[in-house]
C-alpha cells in the first residue's frame, strides 16, 4: 500500500492537501524545490559519515522533499503502544538484573538469557532511577500491504537518527511552508527538551542544574555528526573518554582547564564493552576505567544503562507481546511481525516446511547480517539455512516476508512509490515521551528494501497531521483483531508479494 | 561553561598555527619584496630564511640548468617552495594553515561559524594555490591573501565572540607564538648580518636602512615606528622597537603584557604567569647589538628559550590535565565554584 495515495491513485484524506500541491506544483517546480532543500542541507552542513576506502567521508544527509504523512489520531494510538512497549521491557530488563521473576514464573527461558551476548551478568543487583534501563530507544516500524503496523526492531542501545528528523523537519518547512501555515503539523523541535529534562532527572541526589555530557567516541563516528547536535541543543559537554576519569571518591569528572568538573550524568553513544576497560573490553581506549563503579555506587546517571541491550536480541523479541502481558497485564497495542522460533519443535517444522516465503535471521547478529530472504535465496542458500537451523535451533528466527508500505519519492524528476519505514524515538523515564512521527527512511531503487543511510537509502520528513478525519481506507489503527496476528501460535506467514524486511 | 582540557588543547594549537602561517607569510614578504627591487636584489640572501621557522631545509634539488646567472633564482624558487608549499615541512605554511583548520574543526562547537568559515576557506585557497607562493610573479598576491584572512579571522572573533575561557585560550595561542615570531625574524636578521661580515663587498649604509625596513614592513611596522621614533631607521632603533615598544601589538613585550591581561581571566595562572615575568625580566636585562650578528642571535635564542618555558607552563597548567588529577585537588576547585 502506499502512504499517501489509496489503490487508485486517489489521495488518502490525511494526504489530500499535499497530494494536491504536488499536483498543482508540478514536477519542474517540485524538482526545483528537491534542488533548494539540498542547497540547504549543504549550507546547515547536515551529514553524515560513512566509511569508504579506508576513509571516512562526511557526505551530505540524503532527503526527499516529498514527506510522509500520518494522521494525527492513528498517531496517538501508535504512540500509546510505543510508550506502552519501552515501559514494559525496562521492567523486564530490571527484573533480569534483579530477581528474575519472569524466568521463576516460567514466562521466559532461563536459558535465553545464558545465551545472550548482551546481558552482562557483571551489572546484577544495579537498581537505576525509576528502574529504566532503556532511556532512549530507537523502534523501527513497517507496515505491511495491509495496513497494519509492526514493530520490526527494537533498538536500546545507542539508536541514532532522532538529529535528523530535527533536521529534515527544518528543511521540510523551507520546501513547503505553505502546507505547514495552512495545516496542524505537529512540532517535532521538542525532543532535545524532553531529552535533557530525562537526562537530568537521573542526576545523583537529585542536582539541581545537574552537568550533562554526550559521550562519543569521536570524530571519525558515523554518528558525531548527531553526539555533535545533541550536546549542543542540550547545552551539554561533548566529551571523548579520555576527557573523563573517575577520582578515588568514584565520581566522574571531566578534565577542564580549571582541573576537573563534576559530571552528574552522561548520555553515552558508546557501546557496552568498550564503557568501562575496568569491567568489560579491558582494550578499550574509548572508555573510562571505573564508569561502572561510579555509576553502581550512584554517583553518575547513564543513559542508556549498559546491559540494556539485552532486550534488543532477535530472539528475545519474539517474547515482547508476552513481556507486556506479563508486566502490565495488558495487551499489546502493536503487534510484533509475527515471529517463528526455531528452538520449539512445533515452529520450527513450519519454518523449515515454508523457507521460501520467510526471511530466516541469526539471533546475535546485526546490521542485516547472516540474513536470508527466501524468495530470493537460491536453492543451496535455502538449504544451507535449513541445515543451520537443525544444527543449532535456538540461534534463529523466522519472520513472513512483509510488503513494505511505499511513499511517492522523486526519482529522475518523477514521483515514484518506494518503500519506506519509520524509526520514532521513545523517552521513558518518570514518564514517557514519543518523538511525533520519527525517521523516515526509504530506499530509493525500484523494488529494494534497503534504507539504510550508507548503503544509498534516502530521508523523508514525517508529519503527523491534526485535524484530518481518520480514513477508513488507511485501514491502520491496530484493533484487537489485527494485535492476535503477532501472538506465536496465530496461522502461518501473511504471503508477501514481493520484498522481504531487512 | 567549563572548559574541556582537550578542547583547550586544540584551541591553542589552532591559534599558534594559524599565527605561524600569517608570520611566515609576512616574513617571505618582506625578502620578497627585497628581490623585487633591482637596488637591494643582491642583498636578498634566501637561505637564512630557512632558520625563521627553525628547521633545516631538506635536500636542495640540483639547480635548474638556466644557465650559471640564475643559480639566485633557484636558491629562491627552492626556499620559498621549502617555506610554504613543502607538505613535507611541517613548519611549512601549507601545513600550519591545515592544522591550524584540523584543530578548530573538532572544536566547531565553541567558535563562532564565521571564523570556522575563514580558515576552512583559507585552508581551501592554500591547498589550491601554494604552488605560487614559489612564482615571484605570482607570490605578493598569494602572501597577501593569507595575512588578510588571518586577520579576518581575528577580526570576526574580536567583534562576535565571548570572552570567555575559549576565547582566551586562543588569543593566549596567538600572542605567544607572534612574540616567538618576531624574535625569530630579529634572529633571521643576525644571520644577515653574520653572513655579510663574511662577505667583501660588505654593507653600505644606505643598503642596511633598506634591510631594516624590510624587517619593520614585515611585521606592518614600518609606519607606526616611523611615527614612534621620528629619527632615521637604524638598526639599534628598530630592534628596540620590536622587543620593547609596549603600544606597538606585535612587539614582544607588548605581546607578553597581552598574555598577562589573558591570563588573569583563567583559572589557576599563577605558573604561566611566573614564566611570562620571567621571560619579560629576561627581556629587559638583554639589550642586544642590532650591528652585531653573534649577540643578536644568541639574545634572541634566550627570548625564544624563555617563551618556550611559557608555552610550557600552559601546557602544563591548562592541557595536560590528562593525567588524573588527585581528587583532593579537583574537590578543591569543584567547591571554589
Amino acid at each position: 500500500m502506499d502512504e499517501l495515495l489509496t489503490h487508485d491513485g486517489v489521495a488518502r484524506d490525511v494526504a489530500a492537501p499535499l497530494v494536491r500541491r504536488l499536483k498543482e506544483l508540478g514536477t519542474e517546480q517540485l524538482i526545483e524545490r528537491q534542488r533548494l532543500a539540498e542547497l540547504d542541507i549543504q549550507t546547515m552542513g547536515i551529514t553524515f559519515t560513512v566509511y569508504s576506502d579506508g576513509q571516512n567521508i562526511d557526505r551530505a544527509w540524503p532527503f526527499d522533499i516529498v514527506p510522509r504523512v500520518i494522521a494525527g489520531e492513528e498517531w496517538d494510538f501508535i504512540s500509546a503502544g510505543l510508550a506502552q512497549r519501552l515501559r514494559a521491557i525496562n521492567q523486564f530488563i530490571n527484573d533480569l538484573y534483579n530477581d528474575q521473576q519472569i524466568i521463576a514464573d516460567g514466562v521466559f527461558p532461563a536459558h535465553l538469557l545464558d545465551a545472550s551476548v548482551n546481558y552482562r551478568p557483571q551489572l546484577r543487583g544495579v537498581d537505576p532511577p525509576f528502574g529504566v534501563w532503556a532511556h532512549i530507544s530507537g523502534t523501527d516500524l513497517v507496515r505491511d500491504d495491509d495496513g497494519q503496523m509492526y514493530v520490526l526492531e527494537d533498538n536500546l542501545r545507542v539508536p541514532s537518527g532522532v538529529s535528523y528528523v530535527i533536521e529534515n523537519r527544518g528543511v521540510a518547512k523551507r520546501a513547503f511552508a505553505e502546507l505547514f501555515s495552512r495545516q496542524r503539523i505537529r512540532p517535532v523541535d521538542a525532543y532535545t527538551g524532553e531529552l535533557k529534562k530525562l537526562l537530568a532527572s537521573l542526576a545523583p541526589g537529585g542536582a539541581k542544574e545537574p552537568q550533562l555530557a554526550v559521550l562519543t567516541p569521536g570524530i571519525f563516528n558515523s554518528a558525531y555528526f548527531e553526539h555533535s547536535f545533541l550536546a549542543q541543543r542540550m547545552g551539554a559537554e561533548l566529551v571523548e573518554g579520555a576527557d573523563l576519569f573517575v577520582g578515588d571518591d568514584d565520581c566522574v569528572y571531566m578534565r577542564t582547564i580549571d582541573g576537573g568538573t563534576k559530571v552528574d550524568v552522561i548520555y553515552r553513544r558508546i557501546d557496552d564493552l568498550f564503557l568501562d576497560p575496568e569491567v568489560f573490553n579491558p582494550d578499550s581506549m574509548l572508555g573510562v576505567p571505573g564508569l561502572i563503579r561510579a555509576w553502581k555506587a550512584g554517583n553518575v546517571g547513564l543513559a542508556n544503562a549498559p546491559g540494556a541491550g539485552v532486550a534488543d536480541d532477535k530472539v528475545v523479541y519474539a517474547w515482547v507481546p508476552d513481556i507486556i502481558r506479563y508486566y502490565l497485564g495488558e495487551e499489546p497495542l502493536i503487534p510484533n511481525v509475527p515471529t517463528y522460533r526455531t528452538m520449539y519443535d512445533d515452529e520450527r517444522r513450519f519454518v523449515l516446511d515454508n523457507l521460501g516465503d520467510l526471511v530466516i535471521k541469526p539471533a546475535n547478529e546485526s546490521g542485516g547480517y547472516g540474513l536470508v530472504i527466501g524468495n530470493r535465496a537460491t536453492r543451496d542458500e535455502l538449504e544451507q539455512a535449513a541445515a543451520n537451523i537443525e544444527s543449532d535451533p535456538r540461534n534463529w528466527v523466522a519472520q513472513p516476508i512483509l510488503d513494505l508500505s511505499t511513499v511517492p519519492t522523486l526519482i529522475e524528476g518523477d514521483l515514484r512509490p518506494r518503500h519506506v519505514d519509520l524509526r520514532p524515538f521513545v523517552l521513558t523515564g518518570r514518564t514517557s515521551y514519543v518523538t511525533p512521527g520519527g525517521l523516515t527512511r526509504v530506499a530509493l531503487p525500484e523494488g529494494s528494501l534497503v534504507v539504510n543511510s550508507s548503503q544509498g537509502g534516502g530521508s523523508k520528513d514525517t508529519w503527523i497531521v491534526d485535524g484530518v478525519s481518520n480514513p477508513d481506507d488507511s485501514n491502520a489503527s491496530a484493533n484487537g483483531a489485527d494485535s492476535n496476528k503477532a501472538d506465536r501460535n496465530n496461522g502461518g506467514p501473511s504471503a508477501g508479494s514481493n520484498g522481504g524486511v531487512l | 561553561m567549563a572548559l574541556l582540557a582537550r578542547t583547550a588543547e586544540r584551541l591553542y594549537w589552532s591559534a599558534r598555527y594559524l599565527e605561524r602561517a600569517e608570520d611566515t607569510a609576512r616574513i617571505i614578504r618582506s625578502f620578497h619584496e627585497l628581490a623585487v627591487d633591482s637596488q637591494a636584489e643582491h642583498l636578498t640572501r634566501w637561505e637564512p630564511l630557512a632558520a625563521i621557522t627553525g628547521s633545516a631545509l631538506g635536500n636542495e634539488p640540483a639547480p635548474e640548468a638556466n644557465g650559471p646567472g640564475n643559480l639566485d633564482d633557484a636558491g629562491e624558487r627552492w626556499v620559498t617552495w621549502s617555506l610554504i608549499a613543502d607538505r613535507e615541512n611541517p613548519s611549512s605554511l601549507v601545513n600550519a594553515v591545515d592544522r591550524s583548520r584540523e584543530n578548530l574543526r573538532v572544536t566547531r562547537e565553541v567558535m563562532p561559524r564565521e571564523a570556522w568559515q575563514v580558515v576552512n576557506s583559507l585552508s581551501q585557497y592554500v591547498d589550491r594555490n601554494c604552488e605560487a607562493g614559489s612564482e615571484r610573479q605570482l607570490r605578493d598576491r598569494f602572501l597577501a591573501r593569507v595575512i588578510d584572512e588571518s586577520r579576518r579571522f581575528d577580526g570576526v572573533i574580536d567583534s562576535t565572540m565571548t570572552r570567555n575561557a575559549e576565547y582566551r585560550l586562543f588569543r593566549l595561542g596567538r600572542l605567544l607564538e607572534r612574540a616567538d615570531m618576531t624574535t625569530r625574524l630579529l634572529g633571521v636578521r643576525a644571520a644577515t648580518l653574520l653572513h655579510d661580515d663574511a662577505d667583501p663587498r660588505g654593507l653600505g649604509l644606505i643598503d642596511s636602512e633598506i634591510q631594516w625596513m624590510g624587517v619593520l614592513r614585515s611585521v606592518s611596522a614600518l609606519q607606526m615606528y616611523q611615527r614612534a621614533t621620528r629619527s632615521p631607521i637604524s638598526g639599534r632603533a628598530v630592534v628596540r622597537f620590536l622587543l620593547y615598544n609596549e603600544e606597538f601589538p606585535r612587539s614582544v613585550a607588548c605581546c607578553l603584557g597581552g598574555l598577562r591581561d589573558i591570563l588573569d581571566g583563567l583559572p589557576r595562572p599563577e605558573a604561566v604567569l611566573d614564566a611570562v615575568a620571567a621571560a619579560e625580566s629576561n627581556l629587559l636585562d638583554d639589550t642586544p647589538l642590532a650591528s652585531d650578528g653573534a649577540i643578536l642571535d644568541e639574545a634572541m635564542d634566550r627570548i625564544q628559550n624563555a617563551l618556550a618555558a611559557v608555552d610550557h607552563a600552559v601546557r602544563e597548567t591548562y592541557v595536560e590535565v590528562r593525567s588524573p588529577v588527585s581528587t583532593a585537588a579537583v574537590r578543591g576547585t569543584v567547591q571554589r565554584q
